[in-house]
């Protein structure tokens, strides 16, 4: 990301539900609702942490995650994810993503830390959309974990009674 | 005969260490609102409780105790060393060194043994863990411990589902089709199923709060949501029987609170909706409930105490029934414990819940009648929970950086949580209850749109992404809404407006910029390596 390099006017945000928002260079750091422009200020202290001030409301923010032009942020209580695009990255994008193919392997990760109860599944299975695959185990509760395509079993990581963390890979699938 | 300084002495001799009650403060809220209850001390045998139980619930009850001018002992443990409820208890038992599987809170003979070391004379169980395990009121009782809560018979009878269907069949209460004791394998429960028709509802006969509990829809689908339940009700209840029932559609879930005493008497104080959950696990309950008028209340009352009747109820306890659309209902269960969500019945009764337990484990008799029980107002609570409501609710546990509850005069919060806690992995998510006041249910609803916005949290996600979202729904307002409420949400559980999202981008470039001084630095640390945020805070600061 080059968002300082003289020239570029303009920049995108591309949140993680793709929608798209331009911004001129350098920054307002104003937001307009309506007819009227509300200050944003970034703020911290002991009581608080980070905050932003805005519409006379403090909000908690915080930066999760940062890596090259994708940020992801804690505001309100909600992550929101963005990329950041100039118009030549933007294009570049577009280009890049019509060109790549449908997902043809599907990594199935715990969403949640937990214990497997059951892996319903062996290595070379075929399993549909929908179906029950893990049984995992998270604070109290047991879920079941269900494949979110069509496809063969191509690895399974976990045994019952191992203990996984959050993102952990489950299982990988071939997509048919 | 012991003086007070050879008590200390031989105290510490067991390992209880006491604590300053510097951390108490007692709540506004408690002491306006609820009944005095410094009179009446003569008679008072207790003198020092056990808390046999941690969190939020540790110190709902410490609260109460210390009012009554009674003692209370907590037990410190390994897990959460510096646990709030630890600084406001008189004295702690030091479990750290214990180094036993079973988290102390569940080992029966070991509680036992701190009850009798710390010479307490009553337990309080509190909810979850050991709260609706008969065995262990009986080891309280063979111990001359008093038990706050019922009998062990009692508990056992309405602990045992099938046993409580009977119970409740006895008494004529209405109640769902269902099969006529446990099922053996999974062959029965298909023939059960095609008699009274799909779909139904597998339930762990000794089980609670959604565990070993699975609808089925088709019979094909029997065999692996019966093995499931099953196994699931095993591991958590070490009892895999379950039996079947009719399952009603988008039911609402209607609870009466009962309180009795051991002379006989038994009251309710109302009703309270907890149709808003997620696999069985309430989320928000209020208190009265928008579909009952005071006919119904009163059908439904009675019922509920007659239920309790059965099996000759003492201490506070909740009658569950489900609400079906055309106003019939079905008795579900009891719960032979405190629930988690007894503070919204305690803001709209004025009555102290636990210190009413107290005293009734005292064996003193209520002090009050049916008629006496006037409901006023309404009220909601929030369980704020460290979960992550974009991830479908998955747990987020992690240490509470920072924490800023509100204290307005319509707000109560119970927590056991300050800032710099950590909320571990290995018991509940909660946070903090945020309870909400208002003259009526609008009025409640409108206190707690502005509540959810004063709630400060930093360190982990929490659920209150949700409730912002839910107090804003039409439904939830209307009052409309049904157990199936979240399900039927699809998966935007929560609330998200556009021009916030704009404001956490500035957010994000503005954070940038003033920490970098200049944006044309990348930040990539570690190759985007997830890191803590609080971490990456530090390292971003000290440039």
């Amino acid at each position: 990301m080059s968002t300082g390099k003289p020239g570029i006017k303009k920049l995108y945000a591309l949140s993680s539900e793709n929608k798209r928002f331009c911004f001129p260079q350098p920054l307002k750091h104003s937001i307009r609702i309506g007819k009227r422009d509300y200050e944003v200020k970034l703020k911290a202290d002991e009581k608080y942490g980070t905050y932003i001030l805005w519409k006379n409301r403090k909000y908690p923010v915080e930066i999760v995650r940062s890596r090259q032009n994708k940020y992801e942020i804690l505001f309100n209580d909600i992550s929101y994810t963005f990329s950041v695009e100039t118009p030549f990255s933007m294009q570049r994008k577009k280009v890049l993503d019509s060109g790549r193919g449908k997902v043809e392997k599907e990594i199935l990760k715990a969403p949640m830390p937990g214990k497997i109860i059951d892996v319903l599944i062996r290595e070379g299975s075929n399993v549909l959309r929908g179906e029950s695959l893990v049984v995992l185990e998270a604070m109290k509760m047991q879920n079941e974990i269900q494949s979110p395509v069509n496809g063969r079993i191509v690895s399974v990581f976990v045994k019952p009674d191992s203990n996984v963390m959050k993102d952990d890979i489950l299982i990988e699938i071939k997509v048919d | 005969m012991l003086n007070g300084i050879a008590v200390q002495k031989k105290l510490r001799d067991c390992k209880i260490v006491p604590t300053l009650r510097s951390g108490f403060r007692p709540a506004s809220q408690y002491s306006t609102r609820l009944h005095d209850c410094t009179t009446k001390l003569k008679k008072m045998k207790i003198k020092r409780i056990l808390i046999a139980n941690r969190g939020e619930i540790a110190v709902r009850i410490i609260r109460t105790a210390h009012r009554m001018n009674i003692e209370t002992v907590a037990v410190k443990t390994a897990v959460e060393p510096d646990a709030m409820f630890l600084s406001m208890a008189d004295r702690f038992y030091d479990n750290t060194e214990d180094t036993s599987e079973i988290p102390v809170f569940l080992n029966i003979e070991r509680l036992i043994g701190i009850a009798l070391k710390t010479k307490s004379d009553a337990v309080h169980p509190g909810y979850g863990f050991l709260a609706e395990n008969a065995y262990f009121a009986q080891k309280c009782v063979e111990n001359r411990i008093i038990f706050i809560g019922p009998s062990p018979d009692a508990i056992y009878k309405m602990g045992n589902k099938t046993i409580a269907r009977k119970i409740a069949m006895a008494a004529s209460i209405p109640m769902a089709m269902g099969s006529e004791g446990n099922i053996g394998d999974e062959e029965e429960a298909v023939a059960i199923a095609e008699k009274i028709g799909y779909p139904v509802i597998i339930k762990a006969a000794s089980g609670g709060g959604g565990r070993g509990m699975r609808i089925v829809r088709k019979s094909d689908e029997m065999e692996k949501l019966f093995l499931i339940a099953s196994k699931e009700a095993e591991k958590a209840f070490n009892d895999p029987s379950v039996f079947i029932e009719k399952y009603i559609e988008n039911p609402k879930h209607i609870e009466f609170q009962i309180l009795g005493d051991k002379k006989g008497n038994i009251i309710h104080l109302g009703e309270r909706e907890c149709s808003i959950q997620r696999k069985h696990q309430k989320l928000l309950e209020e208190a009265p409930s928008a579909a009952l008028d005071d006919t119904l209340r009163d059908t439904m009352g009675k019922l509920a105490v007659e239920i309790a009747r059965a099996v000759k109820y003492h201490s506070a306890g909740t009658v569950e029934f489900l609400l079906d659309s055309e106003k019939n209902f079905y008795f579900m269960e009891m719960n032979t414990r405190i629930q988690v969500e007894h503070p919204v019945t305690e803001v709209i009764t004025g009555i102290d819940l636990i210190e009413q337990q107290i005293r009734i484990a005292n064996g003193e008799a209520l002090k009050y009648r049916q008629e006496d029980i006037k409901l006023k107002g309404w009220a909601i609570e929030c369980r704020i929970n460290a979960e992550d409501v974009q991830s479908g609710f998955a747990p987020d546990p992690g240490k509470i950086e920072k924490l800023s509850l509100p204290s307005d005069p319509y707000i109560r919060i119970d927590t056991g949580i300050q800032a710099g806690s950590t909320i571990v992995p290995s018991y509940d998510s909660m946070i903090a209850k945020l309870i909400v006041r208002g003259k009526d249910r609008k009025e409640a609803i409108k206190n707690c749109k502005m509540a959810l916005d004063k709630v400060w949290i930093k360190g982990t996600k929490t659920t209150l992404p949700f409730f912002r979202l839910l107090v804003r729904n039409q439904k939830f307002q209307d009052g409309s809404f049904t157990t199936a409420f979240i399900e039927d949400l699809d998966k935007y559980y929560f609330n998200s407006e556009y021009e916030e999202m704009l404001a956490a981008w500035l957010a994000t470039k503005l954070f940038i910029e003033e920490n970098l001084m200049d944006n044309s630095i990348n930040i990539d640390f570690e190759n985007g390596k997830e890191m803590s945020p609080w971490l990456l805070n530090k390292r971003i600061n000290q440039f």
